[in-house]
Parts: structure tokens; sequence; C-alpha cells
């Protein structure tokens, strides 16, 4: 497997505000990376560096290629379904699809193919304007999946989709995965980061603030398993037992229960010194933190900064 | 290259299906006709019917052909911005020439087919009321329009490159026609008037007009004498010559044609879709 997509301190600037800065990724074939952030944090000006639709500063590759000196080489290489696909509203469906089979100098027969895979055989003669919000997405996923590139970039490709698309959705992702591509997913499926990405990149106002493996993103943001212990009021003494702990970040006593702050990796590890200390733990509930609040607390460390 | 093509042939589809194609090609023929039975002056039907009709074909061309290009080139790229359908078109594999090529040469195509459908529908019209006769000036007439056609789109489409919307655009657009076919001539005027009546000056102020320039081709084809043009005519017949005009005159509009295309395309490329 070699490297698809080459991000080497990717920056990009409007008017003298830094809008995305020093971006480094590499991404492998037949894996997928989540591109995370709020809302106006860099995520759709990076993908547009990477489709070579703006100016940037720094160098990207796909799948080998320049971006910036064979933007338009490097583009056969991507798939690319935008937040907000503009589509001609007059054209048909099937003549949007011809249209783009013509564009990336596929036969037209894949045009027909892409049509059926997006099961709008039965829209093939309507204007695309008088398609519903759902199918447009679906016409425009078949688009961008019409000439079976290497790379595919989905800019929040959920959004406005109903629950049975994105569960359809998040299958394509893990299909197109196993057949060797490439998937960068800018997304806000949180709960299925771990689950279908290999990698993530958190962006907070255009910076890099988590890139590694998307298992270790929970993680990354602070410890944040929490542990609740009813300990038969001996709450004081585990406290005392627990502040001293490693990679524990707090303690605090709440009526019968015991709220322990630690590291995922640390919790068996609170039990077993509560245990050995003969301390009864009569009740326990764990709380794992989220992908959310991780990144919340990686959006908090640059707003500290 | 399969991209400018595709693009190409989408703008022609879009010209037949938004049908402005076959309503220019249409008016143009009615209202050719309608000068032409005008300007029989019924004894009057002779050999130079199709002059008579040709030079009275030359004021509508000069003012509805500028005025066609410059609104349809003003309104691609601005109007797919507007749309939003830049983007997409963009992050296909075609380059930024590629696809203002494609449209350039895709509405090219169209304005052409309209001129030469007007054209044709009214010549045939007119040789049914006149005998066939000077049926090259007339011909020569249909490739000037089409000339005109291809400088001023080729303005349009910078126009609408260096727009952020279609309505700017098609407000650029029309003040540009505005200045070209009406204001021109005016300032011409207060130039051969107030400044300076010199020959040389009044050419350079035709070659600075795309519809000037097509204004005098169009005479010097049509009128044997060019001293009818005034001081310029006296001007291009003693210095230049005919043939140096003629020549003198194309390299203008070319420039017309090439050199905002060239433009665009600069633009184009630099900018961030």
């Amino acid at each position: 497997m070699g490297s698809m997509l080459n991000l080497n301190g990717v920056s990009k600037s409007y008017g003298g505000k830094t809008v995305v800065s020093d971006v480094q990724l590499s991404l492998e074939r037949g894996t997928v990376a989540a591109l995370l952030g709020a809302n106006g944090a860099g995520k759709t000006t990076l993908i547009k560096c990477i489709v070579g639709l703006i100016s940037f500063e720094g160098d990207i590759e796909v799948g080998g290629i320049d971006v910036r000196r064979h933007s338009k080489e490097a583009r056969r290489q991507i798939g690319y379904l935008a937040q907000n696909p503009g589509l001609h509203a007059d054209l048909t469906v099937g003549e949007t699809a011809v249209f783009h089979a013509e564009l990336k100098g596929v036969a037209s027969r894949n045009a027909r193919l892409a049509i059926e895979t997006a099961g709008l055989e039965a829209h093939a003669d309507k204007a695309v304007g008088l398609l519903s919000g759902g199918m447009r997405q679906r016409l425009a996923l078949a688009l961008a999946l019409l000439a079976d590139p290497p790379f595919l970039i989905f800019d929040e490709p959920a959004a406005g989709l109903d629950t049975g698309a994105r569960l359809e959705l998040r299958r394509l992702v893990q299909e197109q995965k196993s057949r060797g591509k490439a998937i960068l997913l800018a997304t806000h499926w949180l709960e299925d980061v771990p689950y279908i990405a290999d990698q993530a990149l958190v962006l907070e106002r255009g910076l890099t603030v988590f890139a590694g493996p998307a298992a270790k993103l929970e993680a990354a943001g602070a410890p944040t398993s929490r542990l609740y212990l009813r300990l038969n009021g001996h709450g004081a003494e585990a406290m005392d037992l627990l502040r001293t702990m490693p990679r524990v970040a707090g303690v605090a006593l709440s009526g019968d229960w015991l709220a322990v702050t630690c590291s995922p990796d640390r919790k068996a590890e609170v039990v077993e010194t509560l245990v050995n200390a003969r301390l009864k733990i009569l009740d326990l509930r764990v709380d794992e933190s989220r992908v959310e609040e991780a990144l919340l607390h990686l959006r908090d460390g640059v707003d500290a900064l | 290259m399969n991209g400018m093509l595709a693009v190409l042939r989408k703008e022609l589809h879009d010209a037949v299906r938004g049908r402005w194609l076959i309503a220019f090609a249409a008016s143009f023929a009615v209202l050719a006709l309608f000068l032409s039975v005008l300007q029989r002056g019924g004894e009057e039907v002779g050999a130079e019917g199709f002059t008579r009709t040709t030079a009275g074909l030359l004021n509508l061309c000069l003012l509805l052909i500028p005025l066609l290009a410059l609104v349809l080139g003003a309104g691609s790229i601005a109007g797919e911005r507007d749309r939003g359908t830049l983007v997409t078109l963009l992050s296909q594999p075609i380059s930024h020439s590629e696809l203002l090529l494609g449209k350039y040469a895709g509405l090219l195509v169209a304005v052409w087919l309209a001129v030469l459908g007007g054209f044709g529908v009214a010549g045939l019209l007119a040789a049914l009321l006149s005998p066939l006769a000077d049926v090259e000036h007339y011909l020569l007439f249909v490739g000037l329009s089409g000339v005109l056609a291809s400088a001023m789109l080729s303005v349009g489409l910078l126009v609408s490159v260096l727009s952020d919307g279609r309505v700017k655009a098609m407000t650029a657009a029309i003040l540009i026609w505005f200045v070209f076919v009406l204001f021109y001539d005016l300032g011409a005027i207060g130039l051969a008037l107030h400044v300076t009546s010199s020959g040389q000056s009044l050419l350079v102020a035709a070659l600075g007009n795309p519809v000037e320039s097509i204004r005098i081709l169009a005479i010097l084809s049509l009128e044997p004498d060019p001293t009818v043009l005034g001081p310029l005519g006296s001007y291009l017949s003693q210095e230049l010559g005919k043939f140096w005009s003629v020549a003198l005159l194309c390299a203008g509009i070319m420039a017309w044609t090439l050199a905002p295309l060239a433009a665009a395309i600069l633009v184009f490329r630099r900018q961030d879709a």
C-alpha cells in the first residue's frame, strides 16, 4: 500500500487571516482519515486546497502528483463529494451523469451504471432541480464514484440525510475502504469515528489540535474516563489513596459517591488500589468520555493559547 | 481536451434548450426582412438589392450582436459561480483554461448558429424579393458579424471572470455595450471636432472599438470610395491603401478577440473557486 495523500505544511490565508495553518497528513491507500473540527475550523478550506480549487502554501501530493503544478491530473485521482454539491438544476439526472462522465473522460455506460447504483434509474429523465435533497445527495455521491477514483473526499456527506441513508453511507465508506480506496471524511459523525476511521485530523481555527490514530482521539483531549464508586462510608480514605496515583486527574466526593477522573487505561488500577486497601466497593459506574468531549477539550486548549 | 468538449457541448445544449438561440435567429430574420422590404423602394429593385439590404442590416447587426455576445459571455462564469456549480466543474479533471475555452467555444458556436440562422432566413426571403446579386457582400457581412460576435464574447467572458456575481456581470456588460455602441461615436465626434480631426487619431479611435472597426470594414467592403468615411476614409485611402487598411482593422479585431480571452484565462487561473 502506498501513500495516496501527503500534506506538508499546508496553509491558507485570506486577506492576512490564516484559515488553515501548517497542516501535515499522510494517508495510505485502504485507510480512512476523519477530518474533524467545529464549523469554521478550516475543514472545507483544507479540502478545497487538496482538490486544487484554491491556492495554498506548502505541498500537497495526491497519488504522488503535485496538486499545485498538475491539479488536473491530481483531480483524476479524486472523487469529491462537496458539502452542498452544486449541480445544474436544468439538466436531467441522466444528462448530468453523462456530462460528468464526459468531464472525467469515462464511457457513458458508466453514467448509466452510476444512476442505477444510486437507485435513481426511475428518475433518469427528471430535472435535477426537481429532486429531493436526499436524491440529489445520492446523485452527487454517484458522480463522485463515477470514474472509480482511488481517493475519495467526502465533505460532511451526512448533512441532511436521514438515519437510514447515513447508515448506508457508513457502509459505503467501509466498502470503499475494503476496496483499497483512501478516504478523507470531513464529518460530524463523531460516534463513528473510532470505528470507521483509521486516522483523525482535528482542526480548530485552522490549527491542528490532533493528528494521529483515530482510536487515540478520545484519550488525546484529556484523561476522560470517569468512575463513580459507592464505598460504604470510606470515601475520604479512598480519596487520600487515589490522589497520589499517577494519571488520576481528579477525585471528588459527592454524598456516598466518589467520582474519579482518570485516563482510560487507569480504570482497572483504580479499582485494584481500592480492593487492595480493603475498601469495599458497593456499587460502580463508569462513564467513558466521548469523542465530542475530547474535541471540546482540544478546542479549549486552543482557546488557552 | 475531453472536458473542454464536454463543456462546449453543454453550452450548445443549453443554448438550444434555453431557446434564446432560436428566438434571436427568428427576431433577427424578421427585422432583417422588414428592413429589406422597406429598402426595396418599389422601382429601385435591381442588381443592388442585396447590397442595400446588407447596408441596411449593418446598423441592426452592430446593435444586436454585441449585446447578445456581451450578455452571454458575462453570464457564463458569473452564472456558474452564483449557482454554486463552478466548484463542481472545477473539481473535475479539467483545467481552468479548458473550462473557460470550452465555454467560449460553445457560446461562440451558438451565437454563430444564431447569426447564420438569422441571416440565412433573411437572405433567403430577401432573395425572393430581389434578384440574387451581390451575394458575396452579403456572405462577407455574415462573416464580419461572426467576427464581431467573437470579439464581444471575449470581452463578455473577461467581465464574467472579473465579476463576483451574475447581476454585476450583466450590468457591466450592458454598460460596455452602451459605451461601444452608443457613446463611442459621440466621443469620436467630440475628438474630431474639439481635439484633432487627423485621420491617424480617428484610426486609433476606431481601433479602440471593435464595433467601430467592424463598421468600417463593412463600409470598406460595400463602398468602393473610402472617402465616404470622411477624414478617416481619406487617411486610410491615402496613407495605407485598402489592403493595409483592412489588414490593420482585422488585426485590431483579432486583438480584441484574443487579448480579453487571454486576460480572462490568466485572471481565472489565479482565482480561488
